[in-house]
């Protein structure tokens, strides 16, 4: 079974007054452990793609399931436990919680699940090492560099073992070395512990090392290329 | 998790912090000064017209309350003071002969209550012998001796070793006028105690009370009023009901149903300090209100990672007023710290209002207020505090949780 499922997702923003059609009659499946790349130029539709597949925003048209849960039928509080326990989120610009250390940062989507403490401190003390960070634990967000603070971001959004990764341009505020460490690790991720990642990007860095890339062009997929 | 994220939230940005918390320490502390100041005026207040007027308890005929008329003394006085003698919570008692009559010089007069009192007993019971102002209390050599406020002396325009006379109805009803030499003038402070009341010897004033029809009567027993003062006022209510147990034909009053305007006066002060947390509570409101509506604000989009990674909004909520809370907390012990400061710092020298004292003593009030803060008063306060900040959260709350993540997200 597929884990994301759309049928004719169309987003139309200002509806009433002056219409703008972000999405326009996307259809669209990714299967698990995918490493997938959503590409196109600015005002393309990539975020508002990414948005409704990570149940942050409802189309204005057509249907989306994720993990076989219909998107559509669940209120907006029951949005939120189902983004804590299915999605996990990377964003552009790391969006850690400041007064939280690198170590509370990882564990804070596992504590909002009440897992035990046993659990968390494991879980932690794992990613934190697959991603290089476990010598950073006690540090706070505005103690690290910007690929640092990115690379707890994915530690953060891989803890609670969501279905997929969903990054919003993760590469945009890093510099190469950076960029390609994080990817070096969501590649690794991917391919031992079959994690999938869905990325919007516009960066060749991520776009290269993507075995699937879907173009996006005026709200449209313009092309689903697989490698 | 929750707690901790609220905590160091509140001082992300210290300066502001710092604001609002030293803001609302200053209310706090300026509600507890005057919150203790009309608790120290309420208390002195009430001190007052338990020493000078009213003493703990006071036992009378039935009908002496309804009508101060002679014939309604205490049958059994004697009695009643032997068995006063033996309860230990009693610190003194004095008993009086009161009757209404009228003070007369030869330049005026006015209408009174004639109290009859043991010189040595009232002592122990009334600060009538310290507030002597001019001449002295009675002496042991003459019986009609009286003592006058000075308020009625001047109404009367006596002064010392002038005579007065006191007219009277005795027991059978005959008007009687006693003669008595003015030794000594008082003054409490209480206008209408002073101009309402002469004091005389009891033993002079009984003599004359007596019936000319039933000479036979005793002097001794006509005895109107036993004054009660209590080693504790706490012990108050355990004592007025063994003895009006013991004695049941007559009638044990305390001082606040003999003084109905210490309730009134109580309930005024409460009124007023209620107003008073009111207009605290609604000031700091918007204080914080302003504050916290500024630090959600300011975090709009943080907030909105929080509900999109899994936070849900009563968490979100909570947090919001957890961070107020914690403000309120924060200053709230610092306020009631300061208040305590103060009232300590004034115990000795208390705040003169002597500017004020006409006003004041007319009302019986002291003219230097000494603060108290009860531990009632704190209780009060802090609830007032914690009341006050969960009201301001609420509104910043609800204004996080009507964000949408995908709107805040994309905030700059």
């Amino acid at each position: 079974m597929p884990i994301i499922e759309a049928h004719g997702l169309t987003k139309t923003y200002n509806p009433d007054k002056v219409p703008v059609h972000a999405l326009r009659g996307v259809d669209l499946t990714v299967e698990k452990g995918e490493f997938t790349a959503i590409i196109g130029p600015s005002g393309s539709g990539k975020t508002t793609l990414l948005n409704i597949i990570g149940g942050l925003d409802r189309p204005t048209e057509g249907f989306i399931k994720v993990d076989g849960t219909d998107l559509s039928t669940l209120s907006d509080n029951q949005l939120i436990d189902f983004r804590q326990k299915n999605i996990g989120f990377v964003f552009q610009s790391y969006n850690l919680i400041p007064v939280l250390n690198v170590a509370e940062n990882t564990e804070f989507v596992m504590l909002l699940q009440k897992r035990p403490k046993a659990e968390r401190e494991k879980r932690v003390a794992e990613l934190l090492h697959a991603v290089g960070l476990d010598d950073k634990m006690d540090k706070r967000p505005s103690e690290l560099s910007g690929g640092q603070q990115q690379r707890v971001a994915v530690a953060r959004a891989l803890a609670p073992k969501p279905s997929f990764i969903l990054a919003d341009e993760p590469t945009a505020n890093l510099d190469s070395k950076s960029a390609f460490n994080l990817l070096d690790i969501m590649e690794q991720l991917n391919r031992e512990e079959g994690i999938t990642f869905i990325f919007s990007t516009h960066d060749s860095r991520v776009i290269e090392r993507a075995r699937r890339v879907i173009s996006l062009v005026d709200g449209q997929i313009a092309k689903d290329e697989r490698r | 998790m929750l707690l901790k994220i609220a905590w160091r939230n509140i001082w992300r940005s210290k300066t502001r912090s710092f604001v609002v918390i030293l803001s609302i320490a200053m209310g706090v502390w300026a509600l507890a000064f005057i919150l203790s100041f009309s608790l120290g005026m309420t208390y002195s207040y009430i001190e007052n017209a338990i020493r000078d007027q009213w003493s703990h308890l006071q036992v009378h005929h039935p009908k002496f309350s309804e009508d101060k008329l002679a014939k309604f003394y205490i049958p059994n006085a004697e009695e009643v003071l032997d068995s006063l003698s033996g309860i230990p919570e009693v610190q003194a008692v004095t008993p009086r002969t009161i009757i209404s009559g009228m003070v007369s010089s030869s330049r005026g007069a006015s209408g009174v209550e004639v109290v009859g009192v043991d010189p040595q007993m009232e002592t122990a019971v009334t600060h009538l012998e310290s507030e002597i102002v001019e001449g002295e209390y009675f002496s042991e050599k003459r019986k009609s001796e009286i003592i006058l406020s000075r308020r009625t002396a001047e109404k009367l325009k006596v002064g010392l070793r002038n005579r007065v006379v006191v007219t009277f109805q005795n027991l059978d009803g005959t008007i009687t006028s006693v003669a008595f030499r003015v030794v000594g003038l008082f003054s409490t402070g209480n206008m209408m105690f002073d101009e309402g009341r002469v004091f005389v010897k009891r033993e002079a004033l009984q003599e004359h009370l007596m019936s000319i029809e039933n000479p036979a009567e005793n002097p001794a027993q006509f005895i109107h009023e036993i004054a009660i003062f209590l080693h504790s006022t706490d012990e108050l209510l355990p004592v007025k009901q063994r003895l009006q147990k013991s004695f049941q034909n007559l009638l044990v009053q305390d001082y606040r149903e003999l003084s109905p305007d210490i309730e009134l006066y109580e309930s005024q002060i409460q009124l007023s300090n209620t107003i008073m947390i009111t207009i605290f509570m609604l000031a700091l409101i918007f204080g914080i209100v302003n504050t916290m509506l500024m630090a959600v604000l300011e975090r709009y989009r943080e907030l909105g990672m929080l509900m999109a990674i899994g936070m849900n909004k009563p968490r979100v909520f909570s947090m919001v007023v957890l961070e107020t809370l914690f403000l309120g907390l924060v200053a709230a012990p610092l306020g009631l710290g300061l208040g305590w400061l103060t009232v300590f710092l004034l115990k000795d020298g208390g705040i003169d209002l002597s500017a004020f004292a006409k006003g004041m003593e007319r009302f019986g009030l002291d003219t230097v207020v000494y603060p108290l803060l009860s531990p009632e008063l704190y209780v009060q306060i802090a609830v007032a505090v914690f009341v006050t900040a969960l009201l301001a959260s609420l509104y910043p709350a609800l204004k996080a949780i009507r964000l949408r993540p995908v709107e805040a997200l994309q905030k700059v």
